[in-house]
């Protein structure tokens, strides 16, 4: 199944020059271990950034900065081959493995959050508070109707869910802002297992999203 | 032509922690030369590749070429020299320990140590961050320590090939890629100096990268 939504190319730079906030890095670096395009263009601009390094007119070092380095290196003794541990392979419960890109994070348990829909938290150290979070989504399940106070990235990881945007499935990123009003629906089949960093919050629309509202502290 | 206006040699820009908001001159003229490289992106890959059997030799070379752009690069963003000397070394440091991670068939070296570079200094922005804040020990990110494991990009050929891409781009175009790649703040920011809105940053940035991707054409 083939990807069709993908991050901006602005956030695609904001991550390969290194100002995106770590929440949304990691929902884009998520992407990227699905996306061979994406991957290849955040090379390409991490090449642009090669580039300017290698056109850089030299900044001396001070005196002695080598030595310096040189003390640090041989203090450090051989280096042992890199052990990472494999948590790529822990599920989330369901049928999907969990990106690479959490294997360095700590998650919350599973926490119901509203009808046929549970969300589990990641531990993400960042000053600007984009929360992260794994949601699950029953088959079936309409999410309520809402907007955003501030930008929210979705990856898709398992399932899909359709809304006026299209269809998203296994890969699929959503980049949604202020101006995007959606009502996902959870395609049937399997559970809809998404990476979502949210800033700001959700407002749901409606009576029953202002009913839901106090309960889905999203 | 990318190169910035300090990189061509004007001494007195290390004088101003950060450029002036106008960038008016922040391009050099496309018709200065490129300065000659005295190390070329084939040696540079293989010094690093000897770093990661531990060769010592190769490392005060890699040193010696590396260090002092990657200070001149976080000054660029408004770091302080004392502070920029500091994320120099430890980029220095992370590259001996890592470099047998690099992957000569996924980018160049130059890339490979400019995310090195890059990661370090948000690994120092999010300390700082944790220390104001106190309290926060939660881990840091390193969702993207490593160069991604695809490996369709030969190093030399892409090298040039980004030189001459970024030549390629407008002036409008190279400003905002050199700002959202230099100048340490987000787009916000960046509309903000500039004068024009987020949202034509935005759009600039999606151009500029866009142009890059069809100037790189069958590398996609």
């Amino acid at each position: 199944m083939s990807i069709t939504h993908h991050p901006h190319a602005e956030t695609l730079a904001e991550l390969a020059s290194g100002h995106l906030d770590s929440g949304r890095s990691i929902v884009i670096a998520a992407h990227l271990e699905r996306c061979r395009a994406c991957a290849r263009q955040v090379r390409l601009l991490e090449a642009v950034g090669g580039q300017l390094i290698e056109d850089a007119v030299p900044e001396p070092m001070s005196e002695g900065a080598l030595a310096r380095m040189l003390g640090l290196i041989d203090a450090a003794g051989p280096i042992a081959a890199a052990v990472t541990p494999d948590l790529a392979s822990q599920v989330t419960g369901e049928t999907a493995p969990l990106p690479a890109a959490l294997s360095a994070h700590g998650m919350g348990g599973w926490q119901w959050v509203g009808p046929g829909i549970h969300r589990r938290m990641v531990e993400v150290s960042d000053d600007k508070g984009a929360r992260v979070f794994l949601l699950k989504a029953r088959p079936g399940t309409r999410m309520p109707d809402h907007t955003h106070t501030g930008s929210e990235l979705t990856l898709v990881l398992s399932g899909a869910f359709s809304h006026s945007g299209g269809r998203f499935g296994p890969g699929d990123l959503e980049e949604a802002d202020d101006s995007v009003e959606h009502q996902p629906l959870v395609e049937p089949g399997g559970p809809c297992i998404c990476l979502v960093a949210m800033e700001g919050s959700l407002r749901l629309k409606g009576l029953a999203g202002r009913l839901l509202q106090p309960f889905l502290r999203l | 032509m990318i190169a910035i206006e300090q990189w061509a040699g004007s001494a007195e820009w290390s004088a101003r922690p950060r450029p002036r908001s106008g960038v008016g001159s922040f391009v050099r003229a496309s018709a200065m030369p490129d300065p000659q490289p005295d190390v070329t992106a084939a040696d540079l890959a293989g010094l690093l590749d000897a770093v990661g059997r531990q060769d010592r030799a190769a490392f005060i070379r890699l040193f010696e070429h590396f260090a002092p752009r990657i200070k001149a690069m976080l000054m660029r963003s408004g770091a302080a020299a004392a502070q920029a000397e500091d994320v120099a070394q430890d980029t220095m440091l992370t590259i001996w320990r890592k470099a047998h991670l690099y992957d000569p068939s996924a980018g160049s070296a130059a890339a490979w140590v400019f995310t090195i570079a890059r990661n370090r200094r948000i690994d120092v922005a999010r300390a700082m961050q944790r220390t104001l804040a106190e309290g926060d020990d939660q881990q840091r990110d390193q969702a993207d320590d490593q160069p991604l494991p695809d490996a369709v990009l030969a190093s030399v050929e892409l090298q040039s090939r980004v030189r001459e891409a970024l030549k390629g781009l407008n002036p409008d175009q190279q400003r905002v890629i050199v700002m959202s790649f230099f100048e340490d703040r987000p787009h916000a920011e960046i509309a903000e100096a500039l004068g024009i809105p987020l949202g034509t940053v935005k759009s600039r940035i999606r151009l500029a990268v866009q142009r890059l991707r069809d100037l790189l054409g069958e590398l996609q």
